[in-house]
């Protein structure tokens, strides 16, 4: 990867850890969602950068109908959705600070004293990764892909039977 | 320089969604955590695949199911949320106890 890259790389990352950040530390549950929307988006920058454009493109996509979905939820749910009466949604703040702290440390520490191979210089073209990640879905990892399409039906059948009233009320 | 990183990026990610998962009482902030420590487990994969294995595809395929497992997390998160919210008025999780049955 050349200096741009990894320039791009590293800037669309803390991008993403800022606002992955925001996310619990606003009052208002919309910036909330809005926040990991941007996450997110940050990283599907962060695949494009790293030449998975298929992922990077079904990422953003993907992930700004979710949020939107969320912030619709928050809206619906909150006590306080626009944040004005900072209210408190927090509990063991502390226990959970140092446990996610101690984690992090832990990842960075084994992460940063590993000995990783060099990384390969060349990728495949973005026609050819989708024609090969196609191969792929249709032949080797064909029940995988499968089991996935199965479960995504299963939870929208559990959803919207979770979601239903039952008995069912009158108009 | 780029696979430590990607991963340096990937563990504060996971960290963060662990912070929320664990200091929210909102089941729908707690849904937020979920997905930023799925998206944490996303990044790795696609810096491996792209930094060690671009020819091997299961990195990229191993991609698209945790997809699929943000989308169900979502729907069935929301799906309880909305049934909680009907039969509470509240989806904050430390009144979710009184669903426990008496006594135990």
């Amino acid at each position: 990867m050349n200096a741009l890259q990894l320039f791009f790389l590293a800037g669309f990352g803390l991008a993403a850890v800022w606002f992955g950040w925001r996310v619990f530390r606003t009052h208002s549950m919309v910036r909330s969602a809005m926040s990991l929307l941007a996450c997110m988006v940050a990283l599907g920058a962060m695949f494009l950068v790293l030449q998975a454009e298929f992922l990077g493109v079904l990422q953003i996509m993907m992930m700004a109908a979710e949020m939107s979905i969320m912030a619709f939820f928050m809206m619906m749910f909150m006590m306080d959705p626009g944040g004005l009466g900072n209210m408190n949604m927090t509990h063991q703040q502390k226990p959970a600070t140092a446990l996610s702290a101690a984690v992090a440390a832990l990842l960075l520490a084994l992460l940063l004293s590993t000995n990783w191979p060099a990384p390969l210089a060349q990728v495949p073209t973005a026609t050819q990764q989708n024609h090969d990640l196609g191969i792929e879905l249709m032949t080797r990892s064909m029940m995988i892909f499968e089991t996935a399409g199965t479960t995504i039906l299963v939870a929208m059948i559990a959803a919207a039977a979770t979601a239903l009233v039952y008995p069912p009320q009158p108009d | 320089m780029a696979l430590p990183i990607c991963l340096s990026i990937a563990a504060v990610l996971f960290a963060l969604g662990l912070y929320g998962v664990i200091s929210q009482t909102n089941l729908v902030m707690i849904m937020m955590g979920v997905e930023l420590m799925l998206a944490a487990a996303m990044l790795n994969l696609v810096a491996f695949w792209r930094l060690l294995h671009p020819h091997t595809y299961t990195l990229q395929m191993f991609v698209l199911v945790v997809m699929t497992v943000m989308a169900l997390e979502a729907a069935v998160g929301f799906a309880l949320a909305t049934q909680r919210f009907r039969s509470r008025g509240s989806v904050e999780v430390e009144e979710a106890a009184d669903l426990k049955e008496e006594g135990v």
